[in-house]
């Protein structure tokens, strides 16, 4: 069959996007990488591909079944489309600029692109903005992630903002001290990524009770430290990192009392390379993940890597928690306004549209190309009817 | 009693139509949640009902729509059995309360005059009528059996008697209709209950709301 198709269909995940959307899009990325600087993070711009076995090293590896890849007949290597920007970020901090003091601020924002969309994000392809904080293992640190991913969203208009944090390597920590094979690990992880606490008891073993207690200890910070605080957690990795998480609450409600904390110990997927305080931003009435970060190894193969924490935004997500592009102060300029009059408005951060020819209605022009305004009299009148 | 329809704070919780519903019923009297007249009415064209909680309404949709509703937030709350949680595996969803209602099991069924010369061990290729998919292919696929599937909606037993293929993965809950139909149940593959099921993102950013709920119906639960 040689059925003629629409040039307009685009592959699954895939769109345009058009005014005022495209526009909205490009100046949120700016404002947030704006704040980013205003904090001292420099911009970095990794390739949209790099060889395949730089990009799927170390941690990488969870994002293989992700990556678009392709051959570069110049090398004749195998490459691959990034699927995050994290890690890139990651590698240049770890290699190009290993010699650059330490604590080393980063950001970036770019386009990635993945092999499958998600339920909640059928994007294939969708922006990403973010920041990595190289070299420090301080709370401080963490702290600043918080704070700054808060900020930045904020200042996007972002209202109820909700951030849920959590240790995502406790429950692999029980699971090692109390003896489990991969295995069962897997099916208690399963099991508790549910919340399914009787799933829980029936395959968790010697780790069953501990997790599921840590599964109670979820929710609003307030509550749920005190309760996480109580339980008595084997070994000392899972202790530390306890106090780690609480402390970091701790210092975040200093600064921030109005931001809603949650906590949620058995947090884990999709944190497969971070080995630390990590977090996941929600905002009220929208059922996809604004952003997530946390703490990693940058470095992957060296165990004395540097230390380093960052967070990335998912603009897809962020566009839908934030509101919608203002109106453009878009003036309709009819035949035979002046030019310095245009050259006027536009320095007063007016968008002009000139006539090219006469129009008996001004005015329905202007609605006609999308101006709220028109130019009458040298004044720029509403076009509304 | 008025819908507080699409406001910020409203919440949804999900029931599933047929079998499940009238073993909830009790359920949410003693959860505290009294929905209007028309909900207790099955020629009701309602679909949404509000209730004696102001900002509380109730949907009733089929059982695998109540996880697709919950797991794209457009319910916070709902009640699906594990079957349903199982087959889409929606990571959106969390599962925290057995609700102990609805029970019976997910089992492999094949004609009785099957079952004596048949040897599972030299299976390679089975083809499986069933309303369950992707658990078939999981459950075969882990002993090394390719699984074909046929979605059917309901009557799964006919189809070996018709010899659309011989055999089926179903819930069972007696077994009579499996006995009226010639079937032998040969495999077990998970036992099934009703569980509260709540959104993920709907838990973190209005956890008390949340928390209220799941702890009132593990109290209802109790009770009964």
């Amino acid at each position: 069959m040689n059925a003629p198709k629409s040039i307009a269909l685009l592959p699954t995940g895939l769109h345009d996007l058009l005014p005022p959307d495209a526009a909205h899009e490009a100046a949120m990325i700016e404002r947030l990488m704006a704040t980013f600087a205003a904090h001292g993070y420099d911009r970095v711009k990794p390739p949209l591909i790099e060889f395949e076995d730089s990009l799927l090293a170390g941690p990488g590896v969870a994002t293989a079944q992700q990556t678009f890849r392709l051959m570069d007949p110049v090398s004749q290597r195998m490459m691959g489309v990034r699927g995050d920007i994290t890690l890139q970020v990651a590698r240049i901090a770890t290699s190009r600029l290993t010699n650059v003091a330490r604590p080393l601020r980063l950001s970036y924002a770019g386009q990635v692109l993945r092999v499958k969309g998600s339920q909640l994000r059928p994007e294939r392809q969708f922006a990403q903005a973010g920041v990595e904080l190289i070299g420090s293992a301080e709370p401080a640190a963490d702290t600043e992630m918080v704070l700054l991913a808060a900020e930045a969203l904020n200042g996007l208009g972002v209202r109820r903002l909700s951030i849920d944090l959590t240790v995502p390597t406790l429950v692999t920590t029980l699971c090692l001290v109390s003896g489990l094979d991969a295995a069962r690990t897997a099916a208690l992880r399963a099991a508790a990524d549910r919340r399914d606490a009787d799933a829980v008891a029936a395959v968790g073993g010697a780790a069953a009770a501990l997790v599921i207690k840590l599964m109670a200890a979820s929710g609003p910070a307030a509550r749920a430290l005190p309760l996480l605080a109580a339980l008595d957690l084997p070994g000392e990795a899972a202790n530390a990192e306890r106090s780690r998480l609480a402390e970091v609450v701790r210092r975040v409600a200093a600064v921030d009392p109005t931001l809603q904390l949650t906590i949620d110990p058995v947090e884990h997927r999709s944190f497969e390379y971070q080995t630390g305080v990590s977090f996941t931003l929600f905002a009220h009435g929208v059922s996809g993940e604004l952003g997530r970060g946390g703490r990693y190894r940058a470095g992957y193969d060296d165990p004395d890597g540097d230390p380093s924490t960052g967070f990335t935004l998912y603009l897809d997500t962020v566009l839908e928690a934030a509101p919608g592009p203002a109106l453009a102060r878009r003036v309709f300029l009819p035949l035979g306004v002046a030019t310095a009059a245009g050259v006027r408005l536009r320095s007063e951060g007016w968008i002009t549209i000139a006539a090219l020819g006469a129009v008996d209605d001004p005015a329905a022009e202007a609605r006609r190309l999308g101006c709220g305004y028109v130019l009458l009299d040298g004044v720029p009148v509403s076009a509304e009817q | 009693m008025s819908l507080s329809l699409s406001s910020a704070d409203a919440l949804v919780l999900a029931l599933p139509k047929g079998r499940i519903l009238s073993e909830v019923r009790p359920l949410l009297g003693l959860a505290g949640i009294e929905p209007e007249a028309a909900f207790d009415d099955p020629e009701s064209r309602l679909l949404r009902f509000a209730t004696n909680i102001p900002n509380l309404s109730l949907i009733r949709v089929r059982s695998f729509d109540v996880a697709t509703f919950v797991a794209f937030g457009a319910a916070h709350l709902g009640v699906a059995g594990n079957d349903v949680l199982m087959e889409f595996d929606y990571p959106e969803i969390y599962a925290p309360l057995d609700l102990r209602i609805g029970r019976c099991r997910l089992a492999v069924a094949e004609p009785e005059d099957m079952v004596e010369g048949d040897d599972p061990a030299r299976w390679s290729h089975v083809r499986v009528a069933t309303k369950y998919p992707e658990i078939t292919r999981r459950h075969f696929a882990a002993r090394g059996v390719q699984a074909e599937c046929i979605k059917l909606n309901g009557a799964m037993e006919l189809a070996p008697t018709l010899g659309l293929c011989r055999r089926i993965v179903d819930l069972v809950s007696s077994g009579a209709t499996l006995k009226a139909n010639g079937l032998v149940e040969i495999e077990h593959i998970a036992d099934i209950s009703s569980r509260l099921i709540v959104n993920r993102a709907a838990l973190k950013t209005r956890p008390d709301d949340l928390t209220g709920w799941i702890e009132r119906f593990r109290m209802a639960t109790d009770a009964l």
